[in-house]
């Protein structure tokens, strides 16, 4: 039970965090139609933003930068770069932030190395929240779970309850009409990228305390976020914080499983064959963590294609 | 992409560039034809790989996976020769790798295309990341972390230890390779691939099986990267899981649009220049890849057609007058744009040089002042504001260039290659 119950903290923890830049990149798909591929690294430049301000101010005013300054660049290049090609359809938008990607990426490696940083939250927030079984549980990890949940509880009442969020949710389903309205498009384009990449980079800034700041963090974090809008269907936020919860929970678990396919099939006598052809039946679940999350995807797509929450195409 | 008939004026151009690959080992030192050969692998992954995304607008970003696959099938076979646990020729190699890509491009591409567009494209780059997490603990297959390394053979009287020998096996295997997807696009599948790309709704009301039919498109694809994998494994004799990355996926990408996936062999060109350039400038300079990201998106933004659509669009309509006009608006871009790459590139390197790690030891070693760095064999003072001035010169100058050499050139694009706009 004690694995169970941590395991389960750990994996709506990690869930939530990544549902925090999946929101994001989600919104922004439903909205424009755009997938933006550099979506997580703006996460990356969120947790770079955090760790230079860490060191030099101090931790509280990166979190509130981080978000800040990534949605001024979220801003630049949906007005200068995104609708530039526009004209030329949804593929070369992507493309386009692939390239942005990939640039990011490089700037990251030219100023800070090709190393990760070390990243740290402050001392006074090294504390135990509670024990648990013996163990003690970080108090971040409740820090970061509730980061992500109070910014998810504001998003949805921003969406359903304002104006502001009428007009948003308007122009996904009839752009046409709500311009025809009177209200300015090319704005709430704008602001709706702004707002989602800004969540990426606040995600980036908490997260990159607890988690290691490198590189690779960019990669590494874009396939699971975009597993995970796979998973719940694009453009449906509900869909994402499933699917997010459900990966978190995945990779948690499977992280503690040391059983393989080998044991299995020895309760039916059939082990020591099983161990002889080696290979994929003795890789235990453990050693392919990092894995799951795609076999789950594959999964989703032979049962559900559209994705958990998806519209049928 | 429209079928035409080969002008004569084409084959004349496929005839001297296949000579000129035919001769060039002769002439060329070693490294060069190393080179080569690396660059005609990068052409023929580009190929394989346009020809799901030119032809079928399937955007894939995993198909490192397919070329990994194709790289291992080789290695294990080639290990397998050298044991003598059966006899295979060396040339004929890259027939696993191809067996290897179609194989998993069936499997693959029957998930993958279940979904068209940006699931389509996010969903290839999951499965091959699935390889790259599962490569490394998979010992039997994939070696481990360290990968697998053998030997060439010798077999058909040729040695190939020589690189002479491997230049020529990729030669062969390539050009056959392009001839096969050349003819490919002029096969009824091939005008149907194209047909989805414009409208899959309409090719699925006209009753063909549009799921069956994206699954061979993009498994051929993958048969062909798997070619190139294997000739890659030929030339380098091992290989690691790391051939799976996000990166090598991302380079074909890269490559692909830089040469313009709307023409045959732009792709081709796009590759083979970035490689070569790759290999001149990864000595120089450790900001390749940053330079070619920007380049990537320049073009993504500025010639959304690609060097090879900038290029087929001067070929169709080349007259005399016309480059006459062009000369001096084509001049204009281009001062513009050295200006601009000389600010740029002045920047990147003193950024780099000054964050070094020598850099650092030198500064301690004056004791914590700011020493000059030298760059370009010029030594510049990181504190004086004439060092910064430099590249705020050569990007103002540039960027003040710009729009008056893009206002000559559309002025003349206009009236002289019509239908052009861009």
């Amino acid at each position: 039970l004690e694995f169970f119950v941590i395991s389960v903290l750990n994996g709506v923890v990690h869930g939530l965090l990544l549902f925090m830049v999946s929101a994001g990149l989600t919104l922004i798909f439903g909205m424009m139609g755009v997938l933006n591929f550099a979506h997580a690294w703006f996460y990356m430049i969120g947790a770079y933003i955090g760790f230079t301000c860490t060191r030099t101010i101090g931790f509280w005013p990166g979190l509130i930068g981080a978000p800040i300054i990534v949605g001024t660049c979220g801003v630049l290049i949906e007005r200068y770069m995104l609708r530039r090609v526009h004209k030329f359809g949804h593929a070369h938008e992507l493309l386009l932030t692939f390239g942005l990607a990939f640039i990011i990426e490089e700037m990251i490696k030219l100023f800070y190395g090709d190393f990760p940083v070390s990243y740290a939250m402050p001392d006074y927030m090294k504390f135990a929240a509670f024990t648990l079984y013996g163990t003690n549980y970080p108090f971040y990890r409740l820090f970061m779970g509730g980061v992500a949940i109070s910014m998810f509880a504001l998003l949805y009442l921003l969406l359903t309850r304002t104006r502001v969020g009428l007009i948003v949710r308007a122009a996904t389903y009839r752009p046409s009409m709500v311009e025809a309205l009177g209200h300015n498009l090319p704005i709430v384009h704008m602001g709706v990228f702004a707002v989602g990449a800004g969540l990426a980079g606040l995600a980036g800034a908490v997260a990159g305390a607890f988690f290691p700041t490198g590189p690779n963090m960019g990669v590494d974090f874009g396939t699971l976020v975009f597993v995970v809008v796979v998973v719940g269907g694009l453009g449906s936020l509900g869909g994402a914080l499933i699917a997010s919860l459900l990966i978190g929970l995945f990779t948690s678990f499977s992280v503690g499983f040391t059983w393989s396919l080998a044991d299995l099939l020895g309760l039916v006598g059939l082990g020591d064959w099983a161990r002889e052809v080696g290979g994929l039946l003795t890789l235990q679940p453990a050693t392919i963590a990092a894995s799951t999350p795609f076999l789950l995807m594959l999964l989703v797509l032979l049962i559900r294609p559209a994705g958990l929450l998806g519209d049928r195409q | 992409v429209i079928v035409r008939r080969i002008l004569p004026r084409q084959l004349v151009l496929i005839a001297a560039g296949l000579a000129i690959l035919l001769v060039s080992p002769m002439v060329l030192s070693s490294s060069f034809v190393n080179a080569a050969i690396k660059m005609m692998i990068a052409a023929l992954f580009a190929l394989a790989f346009s020809l799901a995304m030119g032809q079928a607008g399937m955007l894939s970003f995993g198909h490192s996976a397919y070329y990994g696959l194709g790289a291992f099938a080789a290695l294990h076979l080639m290990k397998a020769v050298e044991q003598h646990l059966l006899m295979w020729p060396t040339p004929l190699i890259p027939v696993v790798g191809a067996a290897a890509g179609l194989i998993s491009g069936i499997v693959f591409g029957w998930f993958a295309t279940q979904r068209s567009g940006v699931y389509f494209a996010m969903v290839t780059l999951a499965l091959a990341e699935l390889l790259f997490t599962l490569a490394p603990t998979w010992d039997s297959l994939f070696g481990g972390e360290s990968g697998i390394s053998t030997m060439r053979m010798p077999s058909w009287m040729f040695s190939f230890g020589n690189d002479r020998h491997v230049y020529y096996l990729t030669l062969a295997w390539v050009v056959l390779s392009t001839w096969c997807l050349w003819a490919f696009t002029r096969t009824p599948m091939g005008r149907l691939a194209i047909a989805m790309r414009e409208n899959e709704h309409r090719v699925k009301f006209l009753g063909f099986n549009t799921h069956l039919t994206r699954t061979l498109v993009f498994a051929i694809s993958a048969m062909f990267t798997g070619v190139a994998g294997a000739l890659l494994a030929v030339a380098n004799e091992a290989t690691n899981y790391t051939i799976f990355s996000a990166q090598a996926s991302a380079s074909v990408v890269l490559q692909t649009f830089i040469g313009g996936a709307g023409t045959f062999f732009g792709p081709a060109l796009g590759a083979a220049v970035m490689t070569f350039f790759a290999r001149i400038t990864s000595d120089l300079t450790r900001s390749w890849l940053l330079y070619q990201g920007l380049i990537f998106v320049f073009i993504m933004l500025f010639v959304p057609q690609g060097l090879g659509g900038l290029i087929s669009m001067h070929a169709r309509r080349s007259h005399v007058k016309a480059i006459r006009q062009l000369a001096l608006p084509y001049l204009l871009c281009a001062l513009s744009g050295l200006l601009i790459t000389v600010g740029i590139v002045f920047v990147v390197e003193s950024v780099y040089i000054l964050l070094s790690d020598t850099y650092v030891a030198e500064r301690h070693a004056a004791g914590g002042a700011l020493v000059p760095y030298g760059l370009l064999g010029w030594k510049f003072d990181p504190l004086s504001p004439l060092t910064w001035s430099i590249p705020t010169v050569f990007l103002l100058a540039g960027s003040a260039l710009l729009p008056l050499a893009k206002r000559r050139t559309e002025k003349v694009w206009n009236r002289a290659l019509p239908d052009s706009a861009v």
